[in-house]
């Protein structure tokens, strides 16, 4: 093969890609670091200074800038973020479990339940609003007509997330606990549902994640009270300040910050079956 | 033993999957207090069986009884019916004292605290897992995996235990020593052990009752002597892996085989005409010596060295391997020269042959 | 592990399907229905009522703005779906085929991954002081001396949707490739090469034809995240760009609902031709 030449320039690629991906973060970073009020959200910098950070927690003086809605907004799409992941991890773990056994219209099922997260959010949410608003004629909110189309969105995630979990799970444990005597749910309670837990984990982390920043959906299908993407989404129209930059990265911050836990976390495990087979081989 | 001694009977059990039939209208039962072999080649149907014995499948049509009950209809967990699977399936996020104690634990009658730790310790003790109470299952080995397996099966105190080929991912020392672990303690807890396996030596060697199964049916099923004896078809003697079989013709009392012909006093019933001889029953002989009985040329091709005995193998004109079991107690093997011919020959009344024209 | 399905098992598979089945039935398919239904309904300036006309789908063929919306996104589709497939393959190639070592392609793949962490308005967002007429990238030309002033169409135009949809949806392109080639078995590809065979010929013999249901399945991801795209468009042309999503916005905003639906059912014809198309080059059940 060619690769001794192809390799290094597709790895030159690869960086140039990656900068790609990431040159915008680099210039919101930097820009977060604008003199303020003045600064605008553009270069020169006119000079390095931390004002937008403070000015996101409301530790400078008043100025014509209003600080970023952010307060409550945040606290929604926590809670609204944790309803879903709860429902939608639930819904996925049974209709998971359910499929371990062939059934007739396994495949119509799969499909109605996958169509979740293939349908455009701003199908979804339109429809979602229209059936609210035109037929029910109920008041859309947050934490309810939001909170169902976010659950339509991420219970296909979670269902795939398990049914890959429990393709891979060994039925014997199972089987084994019941001929001991242990009834199917508490058999569940006890043995099923450890083994798969690092499965529901993802699948919460997916849930939440995905719901968290979730934005068409919530366009349409949530009422008058906003939640954090939407209170970005309400900075676009008007005039953009570098609070927003220092916001980003902020929340960027946030997410490395567990994405690092999660990795140590593995790091652990990994290092603790490592000394078990240590003292397995000492033994 | 009489009918009150059975501790479980199939009613024409059947099991189909698909266009498969696993298990074809299976009546068979079983006396308590055995130790039962169920032999099988792969395919035979019988990991089947003993899931539907133990209540993970329902069969499509028959009934199944345990103690006198018709548990058909009955989920697993109902029946006390204890499995030890050939992965063992131990529970691997509980150490092997939770292990062992799990089904106390989480019974639907509560068992109080302290039993339930004194019944787990004697369990324990008694597989002579002692000292390894605090380990996980990735922490122990093969074989100690076996024995949490059976305590925690054993623990539960149940009338019959279904093992699946439970020696199956040992090493072979292992096995041997399990075999006659697994053999002593059934005959201590007085329990009924229906142990199911490919291996036609572990069969023999440890059920009290060997049942051969084939093609989802019991062909036979009798004491290890009567099996090995008197084989019920050609394919019981073709899984004990102990018989020479020939194809030939039986007629008015004589079998014409490759070997000639020989006289037959007794023949089962059977579609097809057979001649089986064991290999230990087999003798060699130099051409032109007195012989025995029929007289089969062959050539000596190579011998095996099994510790108690050696087996020669041998190839016909035919280019069909005849084997010959010399067990050292009865002296000294022969010296063969590899690739001569000799002439095999046996006692006719020990032969056993299959035919249309035998009895039942 | 299957197990026969008498009636008792039956019930047991029903209960744990029924809330899931129930759940996207009421808010997914009669959403979708309810689309489909009010696209009929007639409009008037402050209301809707539910007597059945073609008037709003009248309107929107009579509007050049509506299906020149309809062609914007058909075209702004076309287009990124061909620079995430361009851009993204290469990188793919490298990090599921080329990278022998298993640790440095899981960091290349998180790498890609991790920005998805941010909010994805944030990403969109963080183009404008890229592309801005002050922004980085026409101050580092300047600088370079490479252009003496400042190229505006770089924000708020048509090429800066493009940019940023590009960006933001071109892992769903490399995820699903790198994946269909990490599966390639190495063997074949070394055996190919002891027979003689060159880069090129190996890469369209074998690389490409066994990487192809990675690429459909993320052309699926980016089309159908593309076609439903609003916020991208919203946010970098400066509302020069229309696309069908961002009429579906603007018309519940003026609460214009039957308008919105017949956007919105065309939407969904849409799609459902492109999965669909997608779909008959491959048939993702067997390759999966």
């Amino acid at each position: 093969m060619e690769s001794n030449v192809l390799k290094p320039i597709l790895a030159v690629y690869v960086a140039l890609f990656v900068l790609f991906l990431y040159g915008p973060f680099i210039v919101l970073g930097i820009l977060s670091f604008q003199q303020g009020p003045e600064g605008g959200p553009q270069f020169p910098i006119i000079e390095w200074s931390t004002y937008w950070y403070r000015h996101l927690f409301g530790m400078v003086p008043p100025s014509r800038i209003a600080p970023l809605p952010v307060g409550e907004a945040l606290i929604r799409s926590l809670i609204l973020a944790f309803m879903t992941m709860v429902t939608a991890t639930v819904l996925g773990v049974m209709a998971a479990q359910a499929f371990r056994r062939r059934f007739r219209g396994a495949g119509v099922v799969f499909y109605l339940i996958v169509l979740g997260m293939m349908v455009p959010g701003v199908l979804t949410g339109l429809g979602t609003s229209l059936l609210a608003n035109n037929v029910l004629d109920i008041e859309r909110h947050w934490y309810t007509t939001a909170f169902v189309a976010h659950v339509v969105y991420t219970f296909p995630f979670a269902f795939l997330v398990m049914l890959a979990i429990l393709n891979r799970f060994d039925s014997s444990v199972e089987e084994a606990s019941w001929s001991l005597g242990v009834s199917p749910i508490r058999t569940f309670r006890k043995v099923t549902f450890p083994l798969i837990f690092p499965g529901v984990l993802s699948a919460m982390l997916f849930a939440f994640t995905l719901s968290f920043d979730e934005f068409p959906r919530t366009l349409f299908a949530s009422g008058r009270d906003q939640t954090l993407p939407l209170a970005i989404y309400g900075t676009f129209s008007v005039e953009i300040h570098p609070n927003i930059f220092a916001f980003g990265v902020m929340t960027t911050l946030f997410s490395f910050a567990l994405l690092a836990v999660y990795g140590i976390l593995m790091g652990l495990s990994v290092r603790r079956a490592k000394k078990m087979a240590m003292q397995e081989e000492i033994a | 033993m009489t009918q009150t001694g059975s501790i479980f009977r199939l009613e024409g059990v059947t099991r189909r999957y698909d266009d498969l039939t696993a298990l074809d209208a299976i009546d068979f039962e079983a006396e308590q207090n055995e130790y039962i072999s169920l032999l099988g080649p792969s395919g035979s149907g019988k990991t089947s069986l003993l899931r539907i014995i133990a209540g993970f499948e329902k069969p499509d049509q028959g009934r199944v009884w345990f103690q006198g009950q018709d548990i058909t209809d009955l989920p697993a967990h109902e029946r006390g019916i204890g499995f030890v699977f050939q992965n063992f399936a131990l529970f691997p996020h509980l150490t092997v004292f939770e292990n062992v104690a799990f089904g106390l634990r989480n019974n639907v009658d509560t068992v109080p605290g302290v039993e339930i730790e004194k019944r787990t310790r004697d369990a324990i003790e008694m597989v002579g897992l002692a000292g390894l109470e605090d380990r996980v299952p990735d922490q122990v080995s093969g074989g100690q995996k076996q024995r949490v397996a059976l305590a925690r099966t054993l623990v539960m105190q149940p009338k019959l235990v279904l093992l699946d080929e439970p020696l199956g991912a040992l090493d072979a020392n292992l096995r041997d020593r399990m075999q006659i672990e697994l053999r002593a303690i059934r005959e201590r807890l007085d329990v009924t052990f229906l142990h199911v396996t490919g291996s036609e030596t572990e069969a023999l060697a440890m059920g009290d009752t060997v049942a051969v199964l084939n093609a989802g049916k019991v062909i036979q099923s009798g004491t290890p002597d009567e099996i090995y004896d008197t084989p019920a078809s050609p394919d019981v003697a073709l899984f004990l892996n102990r018989f020479n079989i020939f194809d030939g013709t039986l007629k008015g009392g004589h079998f014409a085989g490759p070997f000639g012909d020989a006289p037959v006093a007794t023949a089962r019933q059977n579609a097809q005409d057979r001649y089986a001889i064991r290999y230990d029953r087999t003798q060699i002989f130099d051409p032109g010596a007195k012989l025995p009985g029929p007289a089969l040329t062959a050539r000596f091709r190579a011998s095996e060295y099994l510790g108690s005995s050696i087996i020669f193998l041998f190839e016909t004109e035919d280019h069909k391997t005849v084997e010959v079991d010399h067990h050292l107690s009865f002296g000294d093997p022969r010296d063969l020269t590899v690739d001569n011919e000799y002439v095999l020959s046996w006692d006719p009344a020990k032969a056993i042959v299959f035919g249309k024209e035998g009895s039942k | 592990m299957t197990i026969q399905t008498p009636a008792k098992e039956k019930t047991h598979t029903f209960r744990l399907l029924a809330p899931g089945v129930v759940w996207m039935i009421l808010f997914l398919v009669a959403p979708i229905m309810m689309i489909v239904y009010v696209s009929f309904w007639t409009q008037t300036t402050f209301s809707i009522n539910s007597t059945l006309t073609l008037d709003s789908w009248k309107n929107f063929f009579g509007s050049e703005a509506y299906v020149g919306a309809l062609w914007t996104t058909v075209r702004l589709w076309l287009i990124v779906l061909a620079l995430t497939f361009l851009i993204g393959y290469p990188a793919a190639l490298y990090v599921g085929l080329l990278v022998k070592s298993k640790t440095v392609s899981t960091v290349l793949l998180v790498l890609c991954v991790i920005p998805f962490w941010t909010s994805f308005l944030i990403r969109v967002l963080a183009w404008r002081p890229m592309l801005g007429k002050e922004g980085a990238i026409n101050i580092l030309l300047q600088k370079a001396g490479i252009i003496d002033s400042p190229i505006e169409v770089l924000l708020f135009s048509e090429l800066s949707v493009i940019i940023g949809m590009t960006q933001i949806y071109v892992v769903f392109m490399v995820g699903p490739i790198a994946f269909m080639l990490g599966r390639i078995d190495r063997n074949i590809i070394e055996a190919a090469r002891d027979l003689g065979a060159g880069f090129g010929r190996i890469f369209w013999k074998i690389i490409l034809p066994l990487s192809l249901p990675g690429v459909v399945v993320g052309a699926i991801f980016v089309s159908v995240m593309v076609l439903g795209e609003f916020a991208t468009s919203g946010a970098l042309s400066g509302r020069k760009v229309n696309l069908l999503g961002n009429i579906i916005v603007t018309q519940v905003g003026s609460l214009k609902w039957a308008m919105a639906s017949v956007v919105g059912v065309i939407l969904t014809i849409l799609l459902g031709i492109v999965v669909a198309g997608f779909l008959r080059i491959v048939d993702l059940k067997r390759e999966l």
